[in-house]
């Protein structure tokens, strides 16, 4: 072996590496810096005392750290919170529920159409979604003021749908394009109905897509305060709108962490099992 | 393959619930009434009236600003985190996807607070433009990195090796091979961030300072306040616009659409 | 990808500002435009509005960081928060020569005495405003809270009805309805308005603290609980747009809530100059009577009355008159242990 290689491959093994952290720190630090430390920071707050204006109080005080369990106790002991973490799950799930009926039919349509047509009729889903999301809910303050129906449950629930719909249409149809017909037509030449060959064959291999549009409709509606707040009448609010009221309006940021510290766990518990269960599907299948 | 005509009615009345919306927004924009509560005539004067709104013209050019700025950092940073995500899987860099993807899949509401009580607590900064984009970088960061990678994966590992077998530098071959290649990713991922930037509005709202506005800023103020059909012919002119930037976008980069499904 | 920075760079070069300008946190509709025009004109620079619509969420906003506001309109119980918090700039009477302009009661207000940190500006009372033509066909009364509170009532009107979304506002109209001051300190009685809210909350559509303005003109909302001078506005949009129908607006009997708005100066703002010079251009009479006629605002300015449109001046929903003060009452801090009660009361009220 020539000694020259060896030191070569070092050098070339030395440039690697820094080419590595050349690549990899900007993104890394920036992402640190502005998304890791402040999500550190939430979890800390909601440990801290109220600020007598608002705000945080000092972590120090007499030379002692100030911390605190006592918003946690506050949550735990009053029912009302939890309540409304409950109707937000009732309402997300809600909104996928019907993200999901009324996807399915287009995102199939869509897949079954000849290639050439395919790509406009995505552009169809997407186009309306490409407008300012206000806009599309101050769509329906026009619709359903005149109808009566704005600032009721239902105003939410069509605002939710509305917003959320594509993207439940085109991870869903993202899956329905991959299908081989070639199994469906083998299912019809043994004389399986069209309603068998769905149920059987269709909505099973469909799976990863339903669950990836469901993350993608039940996360965000999660935590949404803007909707309930233009469309929702006097019973309409979620926990979106609770954490924003802790901070811009009842001034109690300890309480906005807490409430925002159980949401994120409560997300993260889902991405879990929402994986999992994808996860497992893929075994199966 | 045979569609039902069941299937068609349903993806009818699908596109028409998509579409029945905004074509009332846009029709109403021409309405001759201060109230826009019904119908009374054709008229273009809310599109005069918005041309001569300050604060709607500045508000656009905050955001139009912002856009291009913290894309412009978006992109780079990302199409940086995605080779990164690509090409090391193992060590410390293990925790580089958990970094990148998790400000995509959280409720934007967690980042904008989380944001706000980072710019007021650490920083002491006064909310303003460099707030709004550092909140946006931080949140395109991922959406280019996860195309850009996309785009990588797809790719044949032993053009890379070729480079360097032929005593290209990393920067060569980088310059050379693998940003040629993935141009249509990062070009993709830019228009991407540019369009999650100037359509933001809950992370916006909470890092937002004082004289900074942007434009789904000043359109929440107006619904929530105004009367007229103004709201209706400024979102006219951004539907209108949308589309331009998509038409062009195909033209650009026909992988942007394919690469919104994913 | 020179040219998209060159753009980029004069895009950014165009944010940063060249004329002098005021950043004013305002509540939405109290200041017309043609006011600030006038300004405009007369101080070659630039007046930038942001708004809110309870005082709550100034205060908020504030601690959340939203510093620069040259100068705020907070209500008499906000200008206290304010000074205790030292936030606000004392005034510099040298520059304010208009001073004298306004009418001697409004010169000595429990939360600033002696104007030395506070010019009040306008004034509003938190009332009832109603769609005339529909509630006379129901055969309603407009005069009572009885209008929001009493199932009897609102059984006719359900879902066309808005109350504020003001914690200290809404509770204090339930207060004044059940016969107590809006400054009681007795959980017990707060603790029957609440209930006196929540048996009457499934009759409402939503809290509204601005679109109520749009609902009524339109005639979504029949019944809207705000302010006076949202409802003269509503009132106007609806004759301007010729509705079928009037708006009108009263001051409940048992008495309501009454708002003195002030300008202050922030310690945040970097141009105090240039906000003094703003609120002495607003003491002049003449500028000072447009809250009024344009806006429908009360006015605390002596200067004014000349001016003033004889519809407005004579609307005692909009200017009191004695007998009718002596029903009204402005809003003032609690201690911490009733604002935690009472916050705690409000989650519950939004919930349940």
């Amino acid at each position: 072996m020539m000694p020259g290689s060896t030191s070569r491959a070092e050098s070339r093994s030395h440039a690697d590496r820094a080419t590595k952290w050349a690549v990899s720190l900007p993104p890394s630090l920036f992402l640190i810096a502005f998304f890791l430390l402040p999500s550190l920071l939430m979890v800390a707050a909601s440990f801290r005392h109220p600020g007598e204006f608002g705000g945080l109080a000092p972590l120090f005080l007499d030379g002692r750290l100030q911390l605190t369990l006592e918003t946690y106790r506050f949550f735990a002991g009053d029912f009302i919170y939890a309540e409304i973490f409950l109707r937000s799950f009732v309402v997300a799930g809600l909104t996928t529920l019907l993200c999901l009926l009324l996807a399915y039919p287009l995102a199939l349509l869509i897949a079954r159409s000849p290639k050439r047509r395919r790509d406009l009729l995505v552009l169809l889903v997407i186009l309306p979604f490409a407008s300012n999301f206000l806009i599309r809910v101050y769509a329906w303050i026009m619709l359903l003021g005149p109808a009566g129906l704005l600032y009721t449950p239902f105003a939410v629930i069509v605002g939710m749908v509305y917003v959320h719909l594509p993207f439940m249409i085109l991870p869903l149809y993202t899956n329905l394009e991959k299908h081989d017909p070639a199994l469906l037509e083998a299912a019809q030449d043994l004389g399986a109905g069209a309603w068998t060959r769905f149920w059987r064959i269709t909505l099973p291999l469909s799976l990863p897509g339903i669950w990836s549009g469901t993350a993608l409709v039940f996360i965000p509606v999660l935590g949404m305060f803007a909707v309930p707040e233009l469309l929702g009448g006097t019973r309409d609010i979620l926990i979106g709108n609770l954490i924003k009221e802790q901070f811009l309006d009842n001034r109690d940021w300890p309480l906005g962490a807490t409430l925002s510290i159980l949401l994120t766990v409560a997300v993260l518990a889902l991405a879990a099992l929402a994986a999992r269960a994808g996860r497992l599907r893929g075994k199966t299948s | 393959m045979r569609r039902g005509p069941w299937l068609w009615a349903a993806a009818l009345a699908v596109y028409a619930f998509l579409y029945m919306p905004l074509a009332v927004v846009v029709l109403f924009s021409f309405n001759d009434s201060t109230l826009n509560a019904e119908w009374v005539g054709f008229t273009t004067r809310w599109y005069g009236k918005l041309l001569d709104d300050d604060e709607m013209l500045r508000a656009a050019g905050n955001s139009l600003g912002i856009a291009l700025a913290a894309s412009a950092v978006a992109t780079l940073l990302g199409t940086m985190a995605g080779i990164a995500m690509h090409r090391w899987q193992s060590g410390s860099l293990r925790l580089l996807p958990f970094l990148v993807l998790t400000p995509v899949a959280m409720p934007e509401i967690l980042l904008g607070v989380s944001l706000l009580i980072f710019f007021r607590q650490v920083l002491d900064l006064t909310l303003g433009l460099f707030s709004i984009l550092a909140a946006h970088v931080t949140f395109s960061i991922g959406f280019v990195a996860i195309i850009v990678r996309a785009r990588l994966a797809g790719m044949d590992e032993s053009i890379f090796e070729a480079a360097r077998d032929l005593g290209a530098s990393p920067w060569q071959t980088f310059r050379r091979v693998t940003l040629p290649l993935i141009l249509p990713g990062v070009l993709a991922g830019f228009l991407m961030s540019f369009t999650l930037s100037i359509d933001d509005f809950v992370i916006t709202f909470f890092v937002a300072g004082v004289g900074v506005s942007t434009l789904p800023l000043q359109i929440y103020s107006m619904i929530k306040v105004a009367v007229t059909p103004e709201v209706n012919a400024v979102s006219t002119l951004l539907m209108a616009l949308t589309l331009t930037m998509i038409a062009l976008a195909s033209r650009l980069a026909p992988d942007l659409l394919k690469a919104r499904q994913q | 990808m020179r040219r998209l920075l060159a753009l980029l760079l004069l895009t950014l070069a165009g944010l940063a500002e060249a004329e002098p300008t005021l950043y004013l946190y305002n509540w939405n509709n109290y200041i017309s435009d043609e006011t600030l025009a006038r300004f405009e004109a007369h101080c070659h620079c630039r007046v930038k509005q942001d708004y809110y619509s309870d005082n709550e969420e100034m205060l908020a906003k504030l601690e959340a960081g939203a510093a620069g506001y040259d100068l705020i309109v907070p209500t008499g119980n906000a200008v206290e928060s304010l000074l205790r918090r030292h936030a606000l700039r004392p005034l510099d009477k040298t520059k304010l020569p208009h001073l004298a302009n306004l009418k001697p009661e409004f010169t000595d207000l429990w939360f600033d005495r002696g104007n030395r940190f506070a010019v009040p500006y306008a004034t509003s009372v938190t009332l009832l405003g109603y769609n005339a033509t529909r509630l006379a066909e129901l055969g309603l009364p407009t005069d009572s809270w009885a209008l929001i509170f009493e199932p009897a009532y609102l059984a006719k009107i359900k879902g066309r009805v808005t109350v504020l979304n003001s914690q200290r506002e809404l509770m204090a109209a339930a207060m004044r309805y059940l016969g107590h001051s809006v400054q009681d300190t007795d959980p017990a009685k707060w603790d029957a308005a609440k209930r006196l809210i929540l048996r009457a909350k499934p009759y409402w559509a939503t809290f509204s603290n601005s679109t109520y303005i749009k609902d009524l003109a339109i005639g979504n909302i029949w019944v809207a609980h705000g302010y006076s001078n949202d409802m003269f506005r509503a009132q106007q949009d609806a004759a301007a747009a010729r509705r079928p129908f009037a708006i009108g607006f009263t001051t409940p009997k048992e008495g309501a809530v009454l708002a003195v708005d002030s300008f202050v100066i922030h310690q945040s703002g970097r141009n105090p100059e240039l906000a003094h010079a703003f609120i002495d251009f607003m003491l002049d009479g003449r500028n000072a009577a447009d809250v009024s006629n344009l806006i429908g605002a009360g006015n605390p300015n002596a200067a004014a009355t000349p001016f003033l449109d004889a519809a407005v001046a004579g609307n005692p929903a909009i200017f009191p008159g004695a007998q009718e003060m002596k029903r009204l009452e402005m809003l003032r801090d609690f201690d911490a242990t009733l604002r935690r009660t009472l916050s705690r009361m409000w989650t519950e009220i939004k919930v349940r």
